[in-house]
């Protein structure tokens, strides 16, 4: 028995968004001669940023994973995609509704095999992180999840969204009770009754402020029978759906705080505690710098096809027909189009890793703690695990995030 | 001088505040690990050291046939240069591996751009190939559903009108006589389906199992029976090479191409769309040189100039400027060319061939979109 309650220790992250930014910038750059496949290294080295700068108790995390690695996972995805793709090819070749069903069926196996692919590539990060020299990993079985996540997700889409947090509490709870660290294995002490409370709330909230904008807006002639539909009618509608959006941020963060801080480790807990209103204000910020940005871009790519194709836009006006003469007699018009178009494709995505992915990370990092770090002192190491190569599917689905 | 540090072994999940020192024997360098009690920890010799990947102002140390998560831990700027400055092998090491992935970089992108080029050339060739084990019947089926979706979109839940759907008609009996006369001979396992319909857009155009949509609009644009019988024979010409299929196969295979390039296989982009265009295009100028070649074969059994078709094509261009500035991404290629390649095709056309049709046919032709036939 401890004589002396040990002080929590607090998780400590040290990137700043500027590191990331230079990151980012020299990423993209590389993306172009390479025709995208930088993309990989560009993953490596942001999760090195990510791990190494995640400090708990002293020791930073450490990422072992290499391109490589991604590189291959992704060619073994192409396998399995190009048949789907063939498939795709056959079935927008039949009658419309042989199309319809097989479009639907391809698209709920994607949906399936989505869980499928989140699971490996958690697999796959768990397996490739050290601290303190010992290795985390994740057993149990990525088919076993998508069954889970996909009949769960029909009975959630059934019931109106009421089932979700059984749902979810049952996929939180499978995750870590199948995560080690060496040879110590997590533990998951949270069930559906502590979402229940919030999500129903959220739940209520959410039906009475849509079904309270749809009506606004449809009295203010929205959405009319017949005729044009009055543009000050959409403004309750776009005010309810912004409300909306907010009411879910404020339960996502009540739900991670309070799923992980069910998460054990042996004696030692996990404990975050998320405020709704940072992570509100996070995509406040989000919006703003991609706005700022994205005007910047436009006064800069009016400024470049003004330098390139002047006439068009002579008198103040932009004349359609002549621009696209440009379009066919210059190469250089069009390739500044396609290269203004990857530059606000970077925008995008620079701005929602340094203002989303950057800053939650952040949030969560360092708003958790952990109690009896100590106890961990006397985990082993296990056998290694290195049976997985990439992240396969899910770099081809796109749902790996970090 | 020892340099502070932490040490894990990679067995335990445990930390250790260690010295570090480095003792040299000749030419041969170790890295010595003692604890704070001077007691030795681990000796790793400088040839098995290497830097792995960290933070600012961090150096982690492994060691190969160590353990794999045993870790030299040093912190600080000044700590980290001393252990660098002590240690040469550890940034040559360093410039070894980064030379390793920009080589493997280099390949990648160089085996992608081989892929890309071997595409561009391969897939029309291949489409070309693959079309022939493409069941007939099953190409006709797929000809109906696109010919739904094409009124569907063209021309609402209505449907096309037929100008005149009396099959015995004298227009329709003439124009599906000249349709079959040239197709003969082309071993095409279609039958011939031609159908002239109401629509304000000048075109005509062939779908996959031998459909021919054929605009009233653009026959109303039709001067001599040339210009009528130069278009029609080349889109009869699509159909004998099954162009509509071909090009089905090969946009199904750029898509997928794009979707690799761009690493998102489910995703449709801009720019994926915009480059299978691209593609796409010039894949489709070849099958429209084709089918013109088509046309002016057909041109040396029957008497028509073939060249007529370039003037209605060139005709129906001018009124529509947009669709000319477009051409840069569009399927046929520039009206001068190919009036100027047609030219040169018929240019030795025996004499004394039969007209495809008659002046009564002819005249019956041009009106039947504008007679009610009630």
């Amino acid at each position: 028995m401890a004589l002396v309650e040990e002080r929590p220790v607090a998780v400590k992250f040290t990137g700043t968004r500027r590191e990331m930014g230079g990151l980012l910038l020299r990423g993209y750059g590389l993306l172009l001669p390479t025709i995208g496949l930088y993309r990989f290294w560009l993953t490596t080295w942001k999760r090195r940023f990510y791990w190494a700068h995640t400090e708990i108790d002293g020791d930073a995390l450490e990422y072992t994973g290499n391109a490589m690695q991604l590189l291959l996972g992704f060619l073994m995805a192409v396998a399995v995609f190009v048949p789907l793709y063939g498939l795709f090819f056959y079935f927008s070749t039949l009658s419309q509704e042989a199309a319809f069903i097989g479009y639907g069926g391809v698209a709920v196996l994607v949906w399936f095999l989505m869980g499928y692919a989140t699971y490996r590539a958690r697999d796959f990060r768990l397996s490739r992180t050290l601290w303190r020299g010992i290795r985390f990993d994740q057993a149990g079985s990525a088919w076993n999840y998508a069954f889970r996540r996909f009949f769960w997700s029909l009975l959630v889409i059934a019931t109106a969204g009421l089932a979700y947090p059984f749902m979810s509490a049952n996929l939180w709870s499978y995750r870590y009770r199948n995560s080690w660290y060496g040879d110590r294995q997590f533990g998951f002490n949270g069930g559906w009754k502590l979402l229940a409370k919030p999500y129903y709330l959220a739940w209520l909230a959410c039906a009475v402020i849509g079904v309270t904008g749809l009506t606004i807006g449809w009295s203010m002639g929205a959405l009319p029978d017949a005729g044009e539909p009055s543009l000050v009618g959409y403004i309750p509608i776009v005010v309810s759906a912004l409300l909306i959006g907010a009411v879910h941020l404020l339960y996502r963060a009540r739900e991670l705080s309070r799923m992980l801080s069910s998460v054990r480790l042996g004696g030692a807990a996990l404990s975050v505690t998320l405020r709704g209103r940072s992570l509100i204000g996070q995509y406040l910020l989000f919006g703003l710098a991609l706005g700022g940005l994205l005007v910047v871009l436009a006064i800069g790519g009016l400024l470049v096809l003004g330098a390139l194709a002047g006439d068009a836009f002579a008198d103040g006006a932009f004349d359609m027909a002549v621009f696209m003469q440009h379009l066919q007699s210059s190469f250089l018009v069009l390739l500044a189009i396609i290269f203004g178009y990857l530059l606000v494709l970077a925008a995008f995505t620079m701005m929602a890793e340094l203002f989303l992915g950057l800053a939650f990370w952040k949030l969560v990092a360092s708003n958790a703690s952990i109690t009896e770090v100590d106890s961990l002192r006397s985990v082993r190491a296990r056998g290694e695990d290195r049976a997985l190569a990439g992240e396969g599917l899910a770099d081809a689905l796109n749902v790996g995030s970090y | 001088m020892s340099i502070p540090a932490r040490f894990h072994d990679g067995l335990t999940a445990e930390v250790q505040a260690v010295d570090l020192d480095f003792e040299t024997v000749g030419a041969v360098g170790t890295l010595v690990i003692r604890g704070l009690d001077h007691g030795e920890i681990a000796r790793w010799p400088a040839e098995i050291l290497f830097a792995l990947p960290g933070r600012k102002d961090e150096l982690r140390l492994g060691a190969i046939g160590q353990p794999d998560g045993a870790r030299v831990v040093v912190q600080g700027h000044e700590a980290v240069a001393r252990v660098l400055a002590t240690i040469p092998q550890l940034t040559e090491r360093r410039h070894q591996q980064t030379g390793r992935e920009i080589r493997l970089a280099v390949t990648a992108t160089v085996a992608l751009v081989a892929v890309i080029a071997a595409y561009l050339y391969g897939v029309p060739l291949l489409a070309s190939r693959i079309v022939t084990v493409v069941p007939p019947a099953w190409e006709q089926r797929l000809g109906e559903t696109v010919a739904l979706q094409m009124e569907a979109s063209l021309d609402g839940e209505a449907g096309f009108e037929l100008c005149d759907d009396n099959p015995d008609s004298l227009a329709n009996q003439a124009i599906a006589r000249f349709g079959n006369e040239v197709l003969a001979g082309s071993g095409s396992p279609f039958e011939l389906d031609i159908r002239v319909v109401k629509s304000d857009i000048p075109n005509a155009f062939a779908l996959p199992g031998g459909q021919v949509f054929f605009f009233s609009s653009l026959l109303d644009r039709a001067r001599t029976p040339d210009e009528f019988a130069g278009v029609l024979a080349h889109e009869i010409g699509h159909v004998a090479y099954r162009h509509g299929m071909e090009q089905l196969i090969s946009t199904a295979g750029t898509g997928a191409l794009i979707g690799f390039i761009l690493g998102d296989m489910t995703g449709i982009s801009v720019a994926a769309g915009l480059g299978a265009t691209m593609i796409d295009a010039r894949f489709s100028r070849d099958a429209e040189r084709q089918a013109d070649a088509f046309a002016a074969q057909v041109a040396q059994r029957m008497d028509f100039n073939p060249a007529g078709l370039a003037d209605l094509i060139n005709r129906v261009g001018v009124d529509d400027e947009f669709a000319r500035a477009l051409a840069l991404l569009s399927t046929h290629p520039l009206t001068e060319d190919r009036k100027a390649a047609l030219e040169a095709l018929s240019r030795q056309r025996p004499t004394g061939l039969r007209p495809p049709f008659t002046t009564a046919e002819w005249s019956a032709i041009r009106d039947m979109c504008k007679i009610p036939h009630n």
